[in-house]
């Protein structure tokens, strides 16, 4: 291994992303600076709280964490994976939680099935409609098939009360090697409205002044009403939309976003559809949600050259501190070069795969 | 005009990327060609205006700037209003749709 014992990072930004290529890589690193300079210093509850899962889900992981909590030391362990529940604190929704297991699922041990209790739905994490329309899809693109995000309770903020449960049964050696070079044509959009304990009313005018943005596309759009009541749909009312636009090919794009008290659920249903345009018309072959999920696939993919489009928009400081924090981790760096097309300015991200493999996948 | 173009030098964002001296914002911008100051007087101001107000917070205060990393999902989008205005035709993204024959019933 390097000479220096770990990698060092400053600051509090990508912090699950940190700690899921330190682990996937295997290397230990040291987060400083956490928050040092805020008024309530050091880790949040949810950070301590995604700390213990990743806890539960492997085997061997030491972790430190400094008295004021602004400094920690992580050295992983293997990724064991199992059963589990993981009760999320009322701060962050279960997507924050869920979101980072999928980076490391499909490369357990033994598979992956935790339920996750809490907040089923927030303004600025994935919610579960997100994860199963826009994030599986990425897993299956790169090998994983048998992924499923089931949906047991819903439970909106700030009460919550739902349940989810992730289960990933196809355990695989590395990802596929990813070729895509063309922007995908998307062939239906289709999207759920849901509700909790509120007026079914609430869906349906949803979806319908979404329905009005998007009819004028030239493909069939569906979107399903999703009523939950009674004791499945949490300790308070809530509503929201997620819309998914699918090529044939699997990719697919997506946008949502949930209701507040207050809000018109017309406005909230146009708002997302025209969300939706947007990111279709930013996106190449994955969305910018998606981009960090494809990109550490690649990395971590065999060690030959993966290929992905995306577009200039994509490319944000999101992208930068994403790709800083891969080439600290593991050394790769990304090359980006226009594409062939004169009349397009996208890029093509192409990547040297590090030939990780599963260990616990390792024959003699 | 001309010149002003030519001088401008043109950045590889792929080098930028790595450059660990400037910070995400600054790549952006210099890989936009938003970083000479000359010339953009205006965000200069504005730049100004910001600095002085959070100092004070050194190092973090690009992070903060940057309440949108990684570690929220949703990603930005411009206001409701702006996406309206630009989305009133789709003609744009129209060929990124596969050229199905509209279905009257699904006006609902």
């Amino acid at each position: 291994m390097s000479s220096k014992p770990y990698i060092t990072f400053q600051g509090s930004q990508n912090f699950r992303l940190r700690i899921i290529l330190s682990t996937l890589s295997g290397k230990s690193i040291k987060i400083e600076k956490i928050r040092s300079t805020d008024l309530n210093p050091g880790l949040k509850d949810y950070e301590v709280s995604f700390l213990r899962l990743m806890e539960s889900v492997t085997n061997g992981s030491v972790i430190e964490i400094s008295y004021t909590g602004t400094t920690i030391l992580y050295r992983p362990g293997i990724i064991s994976g199992g059963a589990h529940t993981h009760n999320c604190p009322p701060s962050k929704p279960v997507g924050y939680f869920v979101e980072p297991m999928l980076y490391l699922a499909p490369f357990s041990k033994k598979k992956f099935s935790i339920i996750f209790k809490g907040i089923t739905a927030s303004h600025s994490d994935a919610g579960i409609e997100a994860i199963k329309w826009g994030l599986l899809p990425i897993l299956e693109k790169f090998g994983c098939r048998e992924c499923a995000l089931h949906t047991l309770k819903r439970g909106s903020p700030p009460n919550g009360g739902g349940e989810v449960h992730l289960v990933v049964d196809s355990l695989i050696a590395q990802p596929i090697t990813m070729h895509e070079l063309e922007r995908p044509t998307i062939a239906t959009v289709r999207g759920v409205a849901y509700s909790t304990r509120v007026s079914p009313s609430m869906v349906n005018r949803m979806i319908d002044s979404a329905k009005k943005v998007l009819n004028k596309l030239s493909c069939p759009v569906e979107i399903t009403a999703d009523v939950w009541r009674g004791e499945n749909s949490g300790k308070s009312p809530g509503w929201g939309i997620t819309l998914v636009a699918q090529s044939k090919k699997g990719w697919c794009y997506f946008s949502e976003a949930i209701g507040d008290a207050g809000d018109v659920p017309e406005d909230i249903g146009q708002l997302v559809a025209y969300r939706l345009l947007e990111e279709i018309s930013m996106s190449a072959a994955v969305g910018r949600n998606q981009l960090a999920l494809a990109i550490v696939y690649m990395v971590i993919g065999k060690e030959d050259i993966g290929r992905l489009r995306i577009t200039k928009d994509q490319i944000d400081e999101n992208f930068i501190y994403l790709l800083r924090d891969i080439k600290k981790v593991f050394g790769t760096e990304v090359f980006l070069k226009p594409v062939d097309d004169l009349n397009s300015d996208d890029m093509i991200a192409t990547i040297k795969g590090v030939g990780f493999t599963n260990t616990n996948k390792k024959i003699a | 005009l001309n010149q002003t173009k030519n001088r401008r030098r043109k950045w590889d964002i792929g080098k930028l990327i790595y450059m660990d001296n400037l910070s995400p914002n600054e790549c952006i911008k210099r890989w936009k060609g938003e970083d000479e100051q000359d010339e953009d007087h205006e965000s200069d101001i504005e730049e100004d205006d910001e600095s002085f107000f959070t100092k004070k917070d050194g190092v973090n205060n690009k992070v903060k700037d940057y309440s949108a990393d990684l570690e929220k999902f949703v990603p930005y989008f411009e206001t409701l209003d702006k996406l309206m205005q630009k989305w009133s035709n789709v003609d744009q993204i129209q060929n990124r749709f596969i050229g199905a024959p509209k279905l009257k019933s699904k006006k609902t």
